[in-house]
């Protein structure tokens, strides 16, 4: 059987109701201001339901695609059509350009949407949406594969005068004298990180505070490197003592003007993947602001940006910045400025992408109302060394009330596959002060239910009760830190009086499923008044 | 009815007697309290302790993916161990005495990204010795004991599905 709205096969290719004849021109390609038609999303979970919802509020039609396990996905319920592209695993459904691009074609999409992950920074997906006459939301082709470069971004930036951490352009293979690697060093000074091109996970890395360690550190890294992954090969960069991770977004529009938001900080990260997310930061001030929001604009100018995009950068305790990279796509955090600017950047990618012009005063996208936090809710148990714990959700009750935003991706009776990331919701909260936003989170964060698989929840109720969370003083190695001195303590703090209440719970849940008689039904049938009742009638006598 | 019931790392004996109508003696290691219980939905419990209006609340309780309730309550979560219907992660504490060869299995489809020990290595309790990539995270699996490492059958990049052993510890 198919849903209501998947597209069957045979009847694919009849005539969409919802095009509009004039939209597209006789050359098959669009024209500045024609109006998007129909939208494909290339993508799933929250950020798929997130891109429905701008659509609908645009009255554009959506088309989801969806792999063999989300066929009962939420992202597949909530758009107005949904293609099957293939089996479950990414690389044969949601990585799939052809199975894509074909969707679009069987469905009489226009645009496509590619959300972030898995195409959106692939620059052929871009090039085959181009070629097949669709448009695509984003940057061009070629400025998603210049900006997807390291190297390649990192020279554009030193072109565009923003100031890239110090460090070699190119790596030193096992032939390079360690005089010459001495004489970089010290051209870029001390500290310095010597780090394996082919590192990760802090393999092949040292800190060499001092001129007579550097060669030492060589060989251990290049030893450390090749044991690990073959390649004796590094590089240096100058060490950044307590950087914190802080990143502009930009809106770029096809007339030429590229415009800088305020910064969003995310420091708070666990092995490299943020975790929280806020705006503003709080070591930005509003002239720090000014001057990192003109760098990225500076940058994504020079190099013909168009549509959504994120400079990142380290910052330094001294107020110095460093650009990091661009992601040439929506980013994950974006609610929190959308929640601080009161402007919706999904909407305006899609304003964008038909060739409107950004009429966003300036002024306004870079300075924030109130502050805004986002945590991102991953299926994974904070007290097993956050594995990831797919499973079915039995139950789901997102938070909600004043200054609450819940960007969910599953519903209850989903099971949450193996097979991609394990994000099921952000939950972002505003309030007027940091503060303010901090106390709501906590609040927001008791009233969110997820029954049935462990989430990360508990850590972000623990997290939002640390005295330097609270106080700011973090930085990008804060979190890996904390979380190394635990000893396996659970972070659910549940008192005496919750474990007895909790196990009373659990007894009873025990007894009714083993006696299987619904405690309801015989209180009716004995006729006797619960002590609920009882309770109501002394209260209503005080009165 | 009695059950043992485990949480929060504390084990209590509860027997659950019906009082009349929706009114259940429970009993907690010799601690009685009434408890009126009333079913909401498929999981949901609105409880009235002891006849204090004060104390009512509400607890859901639904099964986990390894047999165990996860107790939801207030905000909080636990899993409750009923029965010696074990969580997951009282595993790795019983496996730590336990004699003989203990596998370390894939908790989940994946891909080995580094094996960390080979055979006849030492290896100290909790120490990670192989790391798999699934949903798009590297995870790295600890030996549930102190020992040596008796077997390695999985090779690095490889790809394996649930359950699948990946080092033996003995």
């Amino acid at each position: 059987m198919w849903h209501r709205g998947e597209v069957e096969p045979e009847r694919a290719n009849e005539p969409n109701p919802w095009r509009c004849p004039q939209a597209r021109t006789g050359s098959g390609k669009w024209e500045a201001g024609s109006a998007l038609m129909k939208i494909l999303i290339a993508n799933r979970g929250e950020i798929a339901v997130r891109i429905v919802r701008a659509c609908r509020e645009m009255d554009i039609p959506t088309v989801a695609v969806f792999s063999e396990c989300d066929r009962h996905a939420r992202h597949v319920r909530e758009a107005d059509q949904a293609v099957f592209i293939g089996p479950s695993e990414a690389a044969k459904s949601y990585l799939r350009i052809d199975a894509i691009v074909d969707a679009a074609r069987r469905t009489g999409a226009d645009a496509v949407h590619p959300g972030y992950g898995f195409l959106a920074e692939n620059a052929a997906f871009a090039r085959a949406c181009r070629d097949a006459g669709l448009t695509f939301i984003g940057p061009s082709p070629e400025v998603i594969a210049m900006m997807g470069s390291k190297t390649a971004a990192r020279n554009a930036a030193i072109r565009a005068g923003v100031t890239v951490v110090p460090g070699t352009e190119q790596p030193f293979d096992i032939r390079t004298p360690d005089e010459a690697i001495a004489a970089t060093a010290a051209a870029i000074g001390y500290p310095v990180m010597v780090k394996a091109v082919a590192g990760g996970g802090g393999k092949g890395m040292r800190v060499v505070e001092r001129a007579e360690d550097l060669v030492a550190a060589i060989r251990t890294a290049r030893s450390e490197a090749g044991a690990a992954f073959g390649d004796t090969s590094i590089y240096l960069e100058r060490r950044i003592a307590h950087p914190r991770h802080v990143e502009i977004q930009l809106l770029g529009d096809r007339h030429g003007t590229v415009l800088p938001f305020v910064e969003r900080e995310c420091s708070i990260q666990r092995r490299h993947q943020k975790v929280v997310e806020e705006s503003p930061s709080i070591a930005v001030d509003a002239s720090l602001r000014r001057r990192m929001g003109d760098a990225a604009a500076a940058l994504a100018r020079s190099v013909g940006y168009t549509n959504a995009g994120t400079m990142e950068f380290l910052l330094d305790a001294d107020g110095s910045f460093y650009f990091l990279e661009m992601n040439t796509r929506l980013q994950v955090e974006h609610p929190v400025t959308e929640m601080v600017t009161g402007l919706d950047l999904v909407q305006w990618q899609i304003r964008i992408a038909r060739g409107e012009a950004l009429d966003v005063d300036p002024e306004r996208a870079l300075t924030p109302r109130g502050h805004a936090i986002e945590c991102r809710i991953y299926a994974e148990d904070p007290d097993q060394g956050f594995m990831p714990s797919p499973g079915l959700i039995r139950g789901l009750r997102p938070a909600s009330g004043p200054g609450v935003r819940d960007d969910g991706g599953v519903s209850a009776g989903y099971e949450v596959p193996v097979y991609y990331d394990s994000l099921i919701a952000k939950l972002a909260t505003w309030a007027d002060t940091r503060d303010l936003a901090i106390d709501r989170m906590a609040r927001a964060l008791r009233e969110y239910q997820v029954l049935g698989i462990p989430t990360t929840i508990p850590f972000f109720q623990w997290l939002m009760g640390r005295a330097e969370y609270r106080e700011g003083r973090y930085d990008t190695t804060y979190l890996d830190r904390l979380l190394l001195e635990r000893r396996g303590e659970s972070f659910a703090e549940i008192d005496a009086a919750g474990e007895e209440l909790m196990t009373i719970a659990a007894g009873l849940d025990a007894y009714f499923r083993a006696s299987a008689a619904s405690p309801a039904s015989a209180a009716a049938a004995a006729g006797v008044p619960s002590l609920w009742l009882r309770a109501a009638r002394k209260a209503a006598l005080r009165e | 009815m009695t059950f043992e019931i485990e949480l929060g790392g504390r084990s209590r004996r509860v027997a659950i007697d019906p009082a009349g109508g929706t009114r259940f003696r429970v009993t907690i290691d010799d601690v009685v309290h009434v408890v009126d219980a009333v079913r909401v939905g498929p999981s949901g419990l609105s409880l009235l302790v002891d006849g204090d209006a004060s104390l009512s609340r509400y607890a859901e309780v639904v099964a986990g993916p390894g047999g165990e309730s996860l107790v939801w309550l207030d905000g909080q979560s636990a899993t409750a161990m009923v029965d010696g219907r074990r969580p997951r992660r009282h595993r790795g504490d019983a496996a730590a005495h336990a004699e003989g060869a203990q596998p370390i299995v894939a908790p989940m489809p994946g891909r080995v990204v580094r094996i960390l020990v080979a055979p006849g290595d030492e290896v100290a309790a909790r120490q990670p010795v192989v790391v798999v990539e699934a949903m798009k995270m590297e995870n790295e699996l600890r030996s549930p004991k102190a020992g040596r490492v008796k077997d390695v059958p999985v090779s690095e990049g490889a790809s394996v599905d649930a359950g699948r052993v990946l080092v033996v510890v003995e």
